[in-house]
Protein backbone atom coordinates (compact mmCIF):
# COMPACT_ATOMS: atom_id res chain seq x y z
CA UNK A 1 0.00 0.00 0.00
CA UNK A 2 1.32 3.42 -1.13
CA UNK A 3 1.20 6.43 1.62
CA UNK A 4 -1.70 8.57 0.39
CA UNK A 5 -0.24 12.17 -1.24
CA UNK A 6 0.11 15.03 0.35
CA UNK A 7 1.31 18.50 -1.61
CA UNK A 8 4.71 19.00 -1.78
CA UNK A 9 7.10 20.90 0.71
CA UNK A 10 9.72 23.13 0.18
CA UNK A 11 12.45 21.49 1.71
CA UNK A 12 15.81 22.28 1.23
CA UNK A 13 19.46 21.17 3.31
CA UNK A 14 22.60 23.51 3.05
CA UNK A 15 26.20 22.46 4.27
CA UNK A 16 29.22 24.68 4.41
CA UNK A 17 31.93 23.57 5.83
CA UNK A 18 30.46 20.63 7.54
CA UNK A 19 32.28 18.97 10.07
CA UNK A 20 32.13 16.65 13.04
CA UNK A 21 34.98 14.96 14.76
CA UNK A 22 34.03 12.14 17.45
CA UNK A 23 37.78 11.49 17.83
CA UNK A 24 41.53 11.37 15.85
CA UNK A 25 40.37 9.80 12.34
CA UNK A 26 36.95 9.56 13.48
CA UNK A 27 34.09 11.34 12.26
CA UNK A 28 32.46 13.35 8.94
CA UNK A 29 35.49 15.32 7.58
CA UNK A 30 34.58 18.95 5.80
CA UNK A 31 31.37 19.06 3.57
CA UNK A 32 29.54 21.47 1.27
CA UNK A 33 26.41 20.88 -0.35
CA UNK A 34 23.15 22.61 -1.20
CA UNK A 35 20.11 20.10 -1.76
CA UNK A 36 16.59 21.03 -2.47
CA UNK A 37 13.44 18.72 -2.73
CA UNK A 38 11.28 17.78 -4.47
CA UNK A 39 13.86 14.16 -4.75
CA UNK A 40 15.83 11.58 -3.52
CA UNK A 41 19.20 12.15 -2.76
CA UNK A 42 21.82 9.06 -1.78
CA UNK A 43 24.45 9.10 0.44
CA UNK A 44 26.98 6.48 -0.18
CA UNK A 45 30.78 6.29 1.14
CA UNK A 46 33.07 3.46 2.59
CA UNK A 47 32.56 1.95 6.11
CA UNK A 48 33.14 4.82 8.37
CA UNK A 49 33.03 7.66 6.22
CA UNK A 50 30.32 9.74 8.10
CA UNK A 51 26.79 8.68 6.26
CA UNK A 52 24.95 8.23 9.56
CA UNK A 53 27.00 11.08 11.61
CA UNK A 54 25.63 13.44 8.88
CA UNK A 55 22.31 12.07 8.41
CA UNK A 56 22.32 12.67 12.71
CA UNK A 57 23.45 15.88 12.38
CA UNK A 58 20.44 16.67 9.65
CA UNK A 59 18.09 15.54 11.64
CA UNK A 60 18.93 17.38 14.82
CA UNK A 61 20.54 15.25 16.74
CA UNK A 62 24.05 16.12 16.70
CA UNK A 63 25.53 18.88 16.82
CA UNK A 64 28.31 19.63 14.41
CA UNK A 65 32.21 19.94 15.62
CA UNK A 66 32.79 22.28 12.48
CA UNK A 67 30.55 24.08 10.00
CA UNK A 68 26.81 24.48 9.66
CA UNK A 69 24.21 22.58 8.38
CA UNK A 70 20.82 24.64 7.28
CA UNK A 71 17.52 23.34 6.95
CA UNK A 72 14.60 25.23 5.41
CA UNK A 73 11.23 24.13 5.12
CA UNK A 74 9.10 26.37 3.19
CA UNK A 75 11.44 29.16 3.49
CA UNK A 76 12.01 28.79 6.94
CA UNK A 77 15.23 28.03 8.87
CA UNK A 78 14.34 25.08 11.13
CA UNK A 79 16.32 24.99 14.22
CA UNK A 80 18.22 21.80 15.11
CA UNK A 81 16.20 21.30 18.07
CA UNK A 82 12.40 21.76 15.72
CA UNK A 83 13.81 19.32 12.91
CA UNK A 84 11.79 16.10 14.74
CA UNK A 85 8.80 18.10 13.48
CA UNK A 86 9.60 17.82 9.55
CA UNK A 87 12.27 14.85 9.59
CA UNK A 88 11.20 11.34 9.22
CA UNK A 89 14.25 9.52 10.75
CA UNK A 90 15.18 5.31 10.14
CA UNK A 91 18.96 4.51 11.01
CA UNK A 92 20.40 1.00 12.70
CA UNK A 93 20.48 1.93 16.06
CA UNK A 94 16.95 3.64 16.21
CA UNK A 95 15.55 1.08 18.66
CA UNK A 96 11.76 0.62 20.54
CA UNK A 97 10.11 0.04 23.61
CA UNK A 98 10.64 -4.05 23.53
CA UNK A 99 7.81 -4.30 26.35
CA UNK A 100 5.17 -2.38 24.29
CA UNK A 101 3.83 -3.42 21.11
CA UNK A 102 4.38 -1.81 17.97
CA UNK A 103 0.81 0.18 17.48
CA UNK A 104 1.93 1.26 21.49
CA UNK A 105 5.33 2.36 19.91
CA UNK A 106 3.73 4.03 17.02
CA UNK A 107 0.88 5.38 19.12
CA UNK A 108 3.26 7.21 21.72
CA UNK A 109 5.42 8.86 19.54
CA UNK A 110 2.46 10.47 17.96
CA UNK A 111 0.96 11.36 21.27
CA UNK A 112 4.00 12.89 22.19
CA UNK A 113 4.48 14.86 18.38
CA UNK A 114 0.38 16.03 19.41
CA UNK A 115 -0.06 14.94 16.34
CA UNK A 116 -4.18 14.63 15.62
CA UNK A 117 -6.16 11.55 13.77
CA UNK A 118 -3.00 9.40 15.17
CA UNK A 119 -4.74 6.28 14.84
CA UNK A 120 -5.40 7.28 10.78
CA UNK A 121 -1.71 7.46 10.91
CA UNK A 122 -0.58 4.77 12.93
CA UNK A 123 -2.89 2.54 10.39
CA UNK A 124 -1.54 4.14 6.94
CA UNK A 125 2.07 3.58 8.42
CA UNK A 126 1.42 -0.18 9.58
CA UNK A 127 -0.35 -1.09 6.02
CA UNK A 128 2.53 1.08 4.00
CA UNK A 129 5.32 -1.17 5.64
CA UNK A 130 2.88 -4.37 5.63
CA UNK A 131 2.60 -4.55 9.74
CA UNK A 132 -0.81 -4.70 10.54
CA UNK A 133 -0.77 -8.45 11.36
CA UNK A 134 1.67 -7.55 13.16
CA UNK A 135 0.28 -4.21 15.04
CA UNK A 136 -0.13 -5.87 18.27
CA UNK A 137 3.14 -8.06 18.69
CA UNK A 138 5.50 -6.92 21.16
CA UNK A 139 8.40 -5.69 19.67
CA UNK A 140 10.72 -7.76 21.62
CA UNK A 141 8.96 -10.55 19.81
CA UNK A 142 9.87 -9.33 16.39
CA UNK A 143 12.71 -10.53 13.94
CA UNK A 144 15.05 -7.94 12.58
CA UNK A 145 13.71 -7.74 9.69
CA UNK A 146 10.34 -6.88 11.25
CA UNK A 147 11.86 -4.33 13.68
CA UNK A 148 13.51 -2.75 10.64
CA UNK A 149 9.63 -2.36 9.09
CA UNK A 150 8.97 -0.66 12.46
CA UNK A 151 11.70 2.07 11.63
CA UNK A 152 10.59 2.34 8.78
CA UNK A 153 6.99 2.87 10.09
CA UNK A 154 7.80 5.22 12.48
CA UNK A 155 9.95 7.61 10.14
CA UNK A 156 6.67 8.08 7.69
CA UNK A 157 4.93 8.29 10.57
CA UNK A 158 3.83 11.98 10.81
CA UNK A 159 4.36 12.15 6.60
CA UNK A 160 7.66 13.87 6.97
CA UNK A 161 8.92 16.72 4.46
CA UNK A 162 11.99 15.59 5.07
CA UNK A 163 12.84 11.86 5.34
CA UNK A 164 16.52 10.42 6.11
CA UNK A 165 16.78 7.23 5.80
CA UNK A 166 19.99 5.58 6.96
CA UNK A 167 20.36 1.75 5.47
CA UNK A 168 16.58 1.20 5.05
CA UNK A 169 16.96 -2.14 3.41
CA UNK A 170 19.26 -3.68 5.92
CA UNK A 171 17.62 -6.95 7.30
CA UNK A 172 15.03 -6.88 4.79
CA UNK A 173 13.81 -9.89 2.91
CA UNK A 174 12.49 -9.34 -1.16
CA UNK A 175 9.32 -8.05 -0.21
CA UNK A 176 10.87 -5.87 2.41
CA UNK A 177 12.85 -3.98 -0.18
CA UNK A 178 10.07 -3.40 -2.12
CA UNK A 179 8.61 -1.28 0.91
CA UNK A 180 11.86 0.51 0.86
CA UNK A 181 10.91 1.38 -2.98
CA UNK A 182 7.47 2.33 -2.50
CA UNK A 183 8.38 4.72 0.32
CA UNK A 184 10.95 6.33 -1.53
CA UNK A 185 9.01 6.52 -4.98
CA UNK A 186 6.09 8.17 -2.88
CA UNK A 187 7.76 10.54 -1.04
CA UNK A 188 10.15 11.71 -3.62
CA UNK A 189 7.33 14.29 -5.22
CA UNK A 190 6.76 15.45 -1.51
CA UNK A 191 10.10 16.52 -0.10
CA UNK A 192 13.44 15.67 0.15
CA UNK A 193 14.78 12.29 0.99
CA UNK A 194 18.27 11.46 1.99
CA UNK A 195 18.91 8.01 1.91
CA UNK A 196 22.55 7.07 3.46
CA UNK A 197 23.41 3.35 1.88
CA UNK A 198 26.07 1.75 -0.29
CA UNK A 199 23.01 -0.96 -1.87
CA UNK A 200 22.95 -0.40 -5.67
CA UNK A 201 19.25 -1.53 -5.74
CA UNK A 202 18.69 1.49 -3.71
CA UNK A 203 21.30 3.59 -5.06
CA UNK A 204 18.94 3.07 -8.44
CA UNK A 205 16.24 5.40 -6.49
CA UNK A 206 18.30 8.47 -5.98
CA UNK A 207 17.94 11.10 -8.63
CA UNK A 208 21.52 12.55 -7.19
CA UNK A 209 24.27 11.30 -5.08
CA UNK A 210 26.80 12.48 -2.11
CA UNK A 211 29.80 10.61 -1.93
CA UNK A 212 31.81 10.51 1.21
CA UNK A 213 34.94 9.87 -0.06
CA UNK A 214 37.44 7.72 2.13
CA UNK A 215 39.65 9.37 4.33
CA UNK A 216 36.69 12.23 4.27
CA UNK A 217 37.58 14.34 1.62
CA UNK A 218 33.41 14.70 0.70
CA UNK A 219 32.16 16.87 -1.99
CA UNK A 220 29.26 16.42 -4.28
CA UNK A 221 29.48 14.10 -6.84
CA UNK B 1 3.55 21.14 7.01
CA UNK B 2 3.00 17.90 7.85
CA UNK B 3 3.24 18.64 11.54
CA UNK B 4 3.80 22.05 13.40
CA UNK B 5 5.64 23.06 16.60
CA UNK B 6 5.53 20.11 19.19
CA UNK B 7 3.08 20.62 21.68
CA UNK B 8 5.28 20.24 25.33
CA UNK B 9 2.18 19.36 27.38
CA UNK B 10 1.27 16.56 24.88
CA UNK B 11 4.77 15.44 24.88
CA UNK B 12 4.96 15.54 28.77
CA UNK B 13 2.18 13.44 29.02
CA UNK B 14 2.99 11.15 26.48
CA UNK B 15 6.15 10.09 27.85
CA UNK B 16 4.03 10.09 31.63
CA UNK B 17 2.00 7.51 30.75
CA UNK B 18 4.60 5.63 28.49
CA UNK B 19 6.88 5.19 31.78
CA UNK B 20 4.20 4.03 34.10
CA UNK B 21 3.54 1.44 31.55
CA UNK B 22 6.99 0.08 31.30
CA UNK B 23 7.57 0.30 34.98
CA UNK B 24 4.29 -1.80 35.32
CA UNK B 25 4.97 -3.99 32.75
CA UNK B 26 8.56 -4.86 33.77
CA UNK B 27 8.92 -3.80 37.32
CA UNK B 28 12.64 -2.47 36.75
CA UNK B 29 12.39 -0.28 39.48
CA UNK B 30 9.30 -1.10 41.86
CA UNK B 31 9.98 -4.27 43.27
CA UNK B 32 13.46 -3.92 43.71
CA UNK B 33 12.62 -0.67 45.80
CA UNK B 34 9.72 -2.21 47.78
CA UNK B 35 12.07 -5.47 49.02
CA UNK B 36 14.35 -2.64 50.00
CA UNK B 37 11.90 -0.68 51.84
CA UNK B 38 10.50 -3.66 53.50
CA UNK B 39 13.76 -5.83 54.08
CA UNK B 40 15.33 -3.02 55.85
CA UNK B 41 12.13 -1.56 58.11
CA UNK B 42 11.54 -5.77 58.98
CA UNK B 43 15.10 -6.04 60.11
CA UNK B 44 15.72 -3.11 62.32
CA UNK B 45 11.99 -3.73 63.73
CA UNK B 46 13.70 -6.96 64.82
CA UNK B 47 17.08 -5.75 65.27
CA UNK B 48 16.44 -2.54 67.43
CA UNK B 49 12.29 -3.17 68.85
CA UNK B 50 10.12 -0.67 68.37
CA UNK B 51 11.75 3.12 68.24
CA UNK B 52 8.76 5.00 69.47
CA UNK B 53 9.96 7.51 72.09
CA UNK B 54 13.88 8.26 69.72
CA UNK B 55 12.06 10.60 67.16
CA UNK B 56 15.57 11.45 66.48
CA UNK B 57 16.46 8.15 65.28
CA UNK B 58 12.86 7.55 63.38
CA UNK B 59 13.68 10.49 61.37
CA UNK B 60 16.52 9.66 60.03
CA UNK B 61 15.82 6.45 60.04
CA UNK B 62 12.66 7.39 57.47
CA UNK B 63 14.58 9.50 55.23
CA UNK B 64 17.03 7.01 54.81
CA UNK B 65 14.65 4.45 53.84
CA UNK B 66 13.21 6.27 51.06
CA UNK B 67 16.28 7.53 49.68
CA UNK B 68 17.72 4.10 49.32
CA UNK B 69 14.77 2.94 48.04
CA UNK B 70 14.10 5.37 45.19
CA UNK B 71 17.12 5.90 44.29
CA UNK B 72 17.85 2.47 42.91
CA UNK B 73 15.04 3.54 40.32
CA UNK B 74 15.54 7.06 40.29
CA UNK B 75 19.10 7.22 38.95
CA UNK B 76 17.85 4.62 36.32
CA UNK B 77 15.76 6.91 34.55
CA UNK B 78 17.86 7.89 31.56
CA UNK B 79 20.22 5.13 31.84
CA UNK B 80 17.52 2.15 30.37
CA UNK B 81 16.99 5.09 27.61
CA UNK B 82 20.90 4.83 26.74
CA UNK B 83 21.28 0.98 27.43
CA UNK B 84 18.17 0.16 25.55
CA UNK B 85 19.39 2.80 22.84
CA UNK B 86 15.57 3.95 22.65
CA UNK B 87 16.93 7.57 23.16
CA UNK B 88 16.99 8.35 19.62
CA UNK B 89 13.49 7.65 19.48
CA UNK B 90 12.49 9.66 22.37
CA UNK B 91 14.77 12.40 20.66
CA UNK B 92 12.86 12.38 17.60
CA UNK B 93 9.81 12.99 19.43
CA UNK B 94 10.05 15.24 22.19
CA UNK B 95 12.28 18.26 23.32
CA UNK B 96 14.67 17.43 26.11
CA UNK B 97 12.68 19.48 27.81
CA UNK B 98 9.73 17.78 28.03
CA UNK B 99 11.75 14.35 28.08
CA UNK B 100 13.14 15.24 31.18
CA UNK B 101 9.81 17.46 32.65
CA UNK B 102 8.37 13.33 31.71
CA UNK B 103 10.94 11.89 33.37
CA UNK B 104 10.24 14.29 36.26
CA UNK B 105 6.83 13.37 36.81
CA UNK B 106 7.35 9.61 36.52
CA UNK B 107 9.56 9.78 39.37
CA UNK B 108 7.41 11.86 41.11
CA UNK B 109 4.66 9.44 41.04
CA UNK B 110 7.28 6.68 41.42
CA UNK B 111 7.87 7.96 44.39
CA UNK B 112 4.46 8.77 45.75
CA UNK B 113 3.62 4.85 45.26
CA UNK B 114 6.78 3.83 47.37
CA UNK B 115 5.20 6.47 50.26
CA UNK B 116 2.14 4.95 50.24
CA UNK B 117 3.55 1.84 51.19
CA UNK B 118 6.90 2.43 53.03
CA UNK B 119 5.35 4.69 55.45
CA UNK B 120 2.57 3.17 56.75
CA UNK B 121 4.43 0.35 57.21
CA UNK B 122 7.06 2.69 58.88
CA UNK B 123 4.42 4.16 61.51
CA UNK B 124 2.90 0.43 62.27
CA UNK B 125 6.57 -1.61 62.76
CA UNK B 126 8.56 1.51 64.32
CA UNK B 127 5.23 2.49 66.83
CA UNK B 128 6.19 5.80 65.71
CA UNK B 129 3.67 8.07 67.46
CA UNK B 130 1.15 10.06 65.66
CA UNK B 131 2.34 13.17 63.40
CA UNK B 132 1.29 16.49 62.86
CA UNK B 133 -0.22 15.64 59.22
CA UNK B 134 -0.24 18.82 58.05
CA UNK B 135 3.57 19.73 58.46
CA UNK B 136 4.45 15.93 57.89
CA UNK B 137 2.81 15.78 54.62
CA UNK B 138 4.46 18.95 53.30
CA UNK B 139 7.70 17.73 54.69
CA UNK B 140 6.89 14.22 52.61
CA UNK B 141 5.84 16.04 49.63
CA UNK B 142 8.37 18.54 49.18
CA UNK B 143 11.03 16.26 50.00
CA UNK B 144 9.76 13.70 47.58
CA UNK B 145 10.10 16.92 44.83
CA UNK B 146 13.26 17.59 45.91
CA UNK B 147 14.64 13.95 45.93
CA UNK B 148 12.94 13.51 42.00
CA UNK B 149 13.90 17.23 40.73
CA UNK B 150 17.65 16.02 41.61
CA UNK B 151 17.81 12.42 41.00
CA UNK B 152 16.22 13.63 37.17
CA UNK B 153 18.86 16.38 36.83
CA UNK B 154 21.90 14.21 37.69
CA UNK B 155 20.28 11.16 35.57
CA UNK B 156 20.10 13.09 32.59
CA UNK B 157 23.24 14.48 32.91
CA UNK B 158 25.53 11.85 33.43
CA UNK B 159 23.53 9.02 31.51
CA UNK B 160 25.65 8.80 28.42
CA UNK B 161 28.58 8.68 30.54
CA UNK B 162 31.06 6.38 31.10
CA UNK B 163 31.12 5.00 34.79
CA UNK B 164 27.59 6.98 35.73
CA UNK B 165 26.97 4.97 38.10
CA UNK B 166 30.11 6.20 40.48
CA UNK B 167 29.48 9.41 38.76
CA UNK B 168 25.86 9.80 40.03
CA UNK B 169 26.60 9.35 43.39
CA UNK B 170 29.56 11.71 43.04
CA UNK B 171 27.61 14.35 41.70
CA UNK B 172 24.40 13.31 43.82
CA UNK B 173 26.00 13.67 47.27
CA UNK B 174 26.79 17.22 47.56
CA UNK B 175 23.21 17.60 45.91
CA UNK B 176 21.15 15.58 48.27
CA UNK B 177 23.04 16.10 51.43
CA UNK B 178 20.83 19.72 52.25
CA UNK B 179 17.52 17.93 51.11
CA UNK B 180 18.51 15.19 53.69
CA UNK B 181 19.23 17.31 55.92
CA UNK B 182 16.30 19.47 55.66
CA UNK B 183 13.94 16.81 55.89
CA UNK B 184 15.24 14.36 58.57
CA UNK B 185 15.14 17.80 61.11
CA UNK B 186 11.71 18.74 59.85
CA UNK B 187 10.78 15.58 60.25
CA UNK B 188 11.78 15.07 64.13
CA UNK B 189 10.80 19.16 64.38
CA UNK B 190 7.21 18.17 63.54
CA UNK B 191 7.46 15.09 65.98
CA UNK B 192 8.28 17.53 68.90
CA UNK B 193 5.37 19.92 68.43
CA UNK B 194 8.11 22.35 66.63
CA UNK B 195 7.81 25.13 63.76
CA UNK B 196 9.08 23.13 60.33
CA UNK B 197 9.04 26.14 58.39
CA UNK B 198 12.52 26.94 57.56
CA UNK B 199 13.17 23.57 56.78
CA UNK B 200 9.82 23.37 54.27
CA UNK B 201 11.43 26.77 53.19
CA UNK B 202 14.95 25.32 52.45
CA UNK B 203 13.38 22.23 50.64
CA UNK B 204 11.29 24.89 48.29
CA UNK B 205 13.88 26.70 48.21
CA UNK B 206 16.70 23.61 47.03
CA UNK B 207 13.53 22.70 44.70
CA UNK B 208 13.22 25.61 42.72
CA UNK B 209 17.23 26.16 42.40
CA UNK B 210 17.22 22.76 40.63
CA UNK B 211 13.97 23.07 38.34
CA UNK B 212 15.51 26.68 37.55
CA UNK B 213 19.04 25.27 36.25
CA UNK B 214 17.28 22.07 34.91
CA UNK B 215 15.23 24.36 32.60
CA UNK B 216 18.24 26.06 31.29
CA UNK B 217 20.31 22.95 31.18
CA UNK B 218 17.46 20.15 29.13
CA UNK B 219 17.19 21.69 25.63
CA UNK B 220 21.46 21.34 25.62
CA UNK B 221 21.79 17.79 26.65
CA UNK B 222 22.78 15.04 23.95
CA UNK B 223 23.62 16.99 21.43
CA UNK B 224 27.56 15.34 21.02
Amino acid sequence: MSVPAIPAIDVSVTATGLGHRFAPGRGLESLDFALAGPGVVAVTGMNGSGKSTLLRIVAGLLRPTRGSCEVRAEGRAIDPPQRRTIAGFAAPELAFYDEMSVEENLLFAAAARGAGAAQEAIATALAATGLEARAKDRIAALSSGLRQRVRLAFAILHRPALLLLDEPGSHLDGPGREIVERIVDDFRHQGLVLLATNDERELRLADRRIELRSRGLGDPA
Amino acid sequence: MPTGESNFGAAVWAILRKECRTEWRTRYGLNASLLFALTTLTTVSFAAGRLGDRVDLMSAFLWIVLLFASMASLAHAFVREVDGHTLTFLRMVASPAAIAVGKLLFNLVFLLVLEAVTVPLFFILMDAPPPQWGRFLALLGLGSLALASTSTLVGAIIAQTRSRGALFAAVSLPLLLPVMAAAVSGTRNQWQNLSVRSELGLLLGFTAAVLGVSVLLYDHLWND
